[in-house]
């Protein structure tokens, strides 16, 4: 391909070695550009050649530059959102075990307040809760090896609970009340060193997965083509004034393929970054407080079956309730508040008739498990309040991954349109040192 | 590749690296939470003398207006009890009623009260209290030091009697002669001989009691270990984290019969705890009542009775004070 030039090659005596005695400067004409020439100005007074490869070196070294930084960014924006989605799956993953724990202990104080052998139907809500808790942790440490040795010491906690809930039972069904001491010592181990671990993984989990989602860069790919952009111009004003060309087209096309590349990964950064803020401000920050407010529930829910098996601890356990309550009042989604207030009319009537001294009373209404008790409220409530969670977390992944394949090709366009663009700067230098030769 | 290109490709690689956060900090682990730290109880000069354990001379008249009176009218005796001590007054798993000695003396105060017909689970009213609760709930000041009304006619709680108290509360004449003792392992029992044996052994009892303080000063070289309640400190000895556990020993023989390892071998006693039932302060006619009411159960034998179905296996024969007992 041959380089175009803006006009008619100069006539030849141009080229001509410069006279012994230099002609006396045209006296410039206001408003008069003089015609192009194809000469250099002032040949001969400067090293035109030279000028013009180390034009072609800034250029080319500008455009490959950029290519490679811009494709840089956006490859890191690629990896990110790739990272945002695993770090929010492990955020939902480690909220899941923290309130499949504390599910666990709602269901094993209830159990234990019917007393004797207890429900069969409890006991496998129980085991399956502890298994399911189990393999969710097994998931959690695969997925982040950052988070093994949190969940390790998690799994020792979880270990030194379930001994106490068994050992509660065990003492329970031998008739010893030593089985409410263990069951208390259960639910505070789920409550001490465990929701310690726990609230840390939340911490270190949720603060991945804010970092990885700011990992959009448009302003970065905004000032990288600038730079990049001005280098040309600044190459093309120069060649102009020196070849007396308006425009060199190499550099022209250059040109336009960086302001075009880094307007379209600018506007689509900016736009990944919008999204992620409206995830992390909207689905994310759902998914949450619907965790959150599931925790809380559970918690909430054994703080009930405690002050019934430890007789006269309603004002231990009553504020517990009501801070509890409170949390998911705040941050549960209204999809689940209806079936939660049911449950929450059903708690009063317990606490009224436990003040009122009516224990045997208050405990019917705590372990009734008919469709109408609260304790079907309460169940319907942690199911949709998982669901919710795992819907909005769902779609949090989903659309973090969605954009992934297009910052990849673009991170790879950006760099190959480096290179094209290095090709039309050198074309474009290499036919002014045609025209100069 | 020379070393400059190799040094390039390095930075590049390492920036790339950092830049791509491919590694991440480690999640903290936390410091385990740790256990609550042995607070020694307030020293008082509190004393159960025998000047303090005297109470109002028992007489069975129910004047009109009188408390009694007034319970009869209404048809219920509120009386506060523990549910978690064993023998004493605990609820039994099985039936979910409430039964212990404590419960016995219930019974018979409510039989002198309401006569053949009395019935235990339609005219009393049980109220499940806490340790703290027991002063407050008869008119008595919170540990705030504010008072309110009583809610409660009586309070049989396992219930020393002293100086301190008996300015807050009145109380009904002793009816067990509680003392402090300590509980060993089955294996150590033998040769236990007193808080000598307890050198370097570590001794748990609930944090701040006086327990603790007996303890301490009898043997420093014992290892205090705290806990929230008695039945903490059995979890602990369970779990080999105590050597022994003190208290009261209708408390220890309710750990013992929960635990054929542990046993509350016979020994001198650490401290007099003298049990009586507690009252509003003020009502001497109900308190006689009261005593009256104590001393027919020893009179109709119904306190060995009691005392041999709860207490006797764990901790031996026993007899009833002298101050309810009407032939002495």
């Amino acid at each position: 391909m041959t380089q175009p030039v803006a006009a008619p090659p100069p006539p030849a005596p141009s080229a001509q070695p410069a006279p012994a005695q230099p002609a006396p400067p045209a006296k410039a004409r206001k408003g008069f550009w003089p015609a192009p020439t194809g000469k250099p100005v002032g040949a001969g007074v400067e090293d035109t050649p030279s000028l013009l490869n180390r034009l072609q070196i800034i250029g080319m070294a500008a455009v490959l530059l950029f290519g490679l930084a811009s494709g840089l960014v956006q490859f890191l924006s690629y990896q990110s959102d790739g990272r945002a989605a695993d770090d929010t799956e492990q955020l939902l993953r480690i909220q899941e075990i923290r309130s499949s724990l504390l599910h666990a202990d709602a269901v094993a104080t209830n159990e234990f307040l019917i007393g004797g052998a207890g429900d069969p139907n409890l006991s496998t809500d129980y085991d399956e809760s502890i298994e399911d808790l189990l393999k969710q942790i097994t998931a959690a440490s695969d997925a982040q090896p950052a988070d093994e040795k949190a969940l390790e010491a998690l799994v020792v906690e979880i270990s030194r609970y379930t001994t106490a809930v068994t050992e509660a039972r065990v003492n329970s069904r031998q008739g010893n009340v030593l089985g409410n001491g263990y069951m208390s010592d259960a639910s505070a181990l789920a409550r001490g060193n465990a929701k310690a671990i726990l609230d840390n993984l939340v911490e270190a989990n949720t603060e991945r997965a804010e970092d990885s989602m700011g990992g959009q860069h448009p302003f970065w790919l905004l000032l990288i083509g600038v730079v990049a952009a001005a280098v040309l111009v600044w190459i093309s004003i120069l060649l102009a004034s020196r070849f007396r060309r308006y425009v060199n087209v190499g550099i022209g096309v250059a040109t336009i393929i960086v302001v075009v590349t880094t307007l379209v990964a600018s506007v689509a950064a900016w736009r990944g970054a919008s999204q992620n803020d409206d995830l992390l401000d909207k689905e994310l920050q759902n998914a949450v407080d619907q965790s959150a407010a599931r925790v809380a529930g559970n918690d909430a829910k054994a703080y009930e079956s405690l002050r019934l098996i430890l007789q006269g601890s309603g004002p231990t356990y009553e504020p517990l309730w009501e801070d509890a309550a409170a949390i998911v009042e705040e941050r549960a989604s209204r999809t689940v508040l209806d079936e939660w207030n049911a449950y929450a009319d059903g708690h009063r009537q317990i606490v009224e008739l436990d003040d009122r001294d009516r224990w045997f009373d208050a405990k019917r209404i705590a372990i009734d498990t008919g469709d109408e008790a609260p304790t079907a409220s309460f169940d319907n409530f942690d199911e949709v309040s998982q669901q919710v969670a795992d819907d909005n977390g769902e779609i949090t992944t989903d659309e973090l991954r969605a954009g992934r394949t297009l910052a990849l090709i673009g991170s790879l366009l950006t760099l190959v349109l480096g290179f094209v663009a290095a090709v039309a700067v050198a074309r474009g230098l290499g036919a002014r040192r045609r025209e100069y030769a | 590749m020379s070393r400059r290109h190799q040094l390039f490709a390095a930075v590049v690689s390492a920036a790339v690296l950092v830049l791509g956060g491919c590694g991440y900090e480690d999640t903290p682990v936390p410091t385990p939470i740790a256990e609550a730290k042995y607070t020694p109880g307030e020293v008082t000069d509190c004393n159960t003398d025998p000047a303090t354990l005297l109470s109002e001379p028992a007489d069975g008249t129910v004047d009109p207006g009188s408390t009694v009176d007034r319970i009869r009218r209404e048809g219920v005796l509120r009386v506060g009890v523990s549910a978690d001590t064993n023998l004493m007054a605990a609820r039994n798993t099985q039936t979910n009623r409430i039964q212990g000695f404590d419960i016995e003396v219930v019974k018979a105060i409510g039989e002198a009260i309401f006569g053949d017909g009395f019935n235990l689970n339609t005219d009393v009213q049980l109220r499940v209290i806490t340790a703290g609760d027991r002063i407050p709930l008869l008119g008595g000041p919170d540990a705030e030091g504010e008072t309110r009304p009583a809610e409660l006619d009586l309070v049989v709680r396992n219930f020393t009697i002293n100086s301190c108290r008996k300015e807050q509360i009145a109380f009904s004449a002793v009816y067990y002669n509680a003392t402090q003792q300590v509980l060993v392992r089955a294996e150590d029992a033998d040769s236990y001989d007193g808080p000598e044996s307890l050198a370097g052994k570590r001794v748990c009892a609930p944090n701040g009691s006086t327990s603790l303080i007996n303890i301490e000063q009898q043997q420093p070289e014992a290892e205090i270990v705290p806990s929230v309640t008695h039945t903490g400190c059995l979890i602990k000895f369970q779990r080999d984290e105590v050597d022994a556990i003190t208290g009261d020993d209708t408390v220890l023989a309710g750990l013992a019969a929960q635990d054929p390892y542990a046993v509350v071998p016979e020994q001198i006693p650490l401290n007099p705890e003298p049990y009586g039932v507690g009252l509003p302060l003020g009502d001497d006619e109900f308190v006689a009542f009261v005593n009256y009411a104590l001393e027919q159960m020893v009179a109709s034998n119904e306190w060995q009775r009691a005392y041999n179905t709860w207490l006797a296996d764990e901790l031996g024969a026993g007899s009833p004070p002298t101050a309810i007992d009407p032939t002495s």
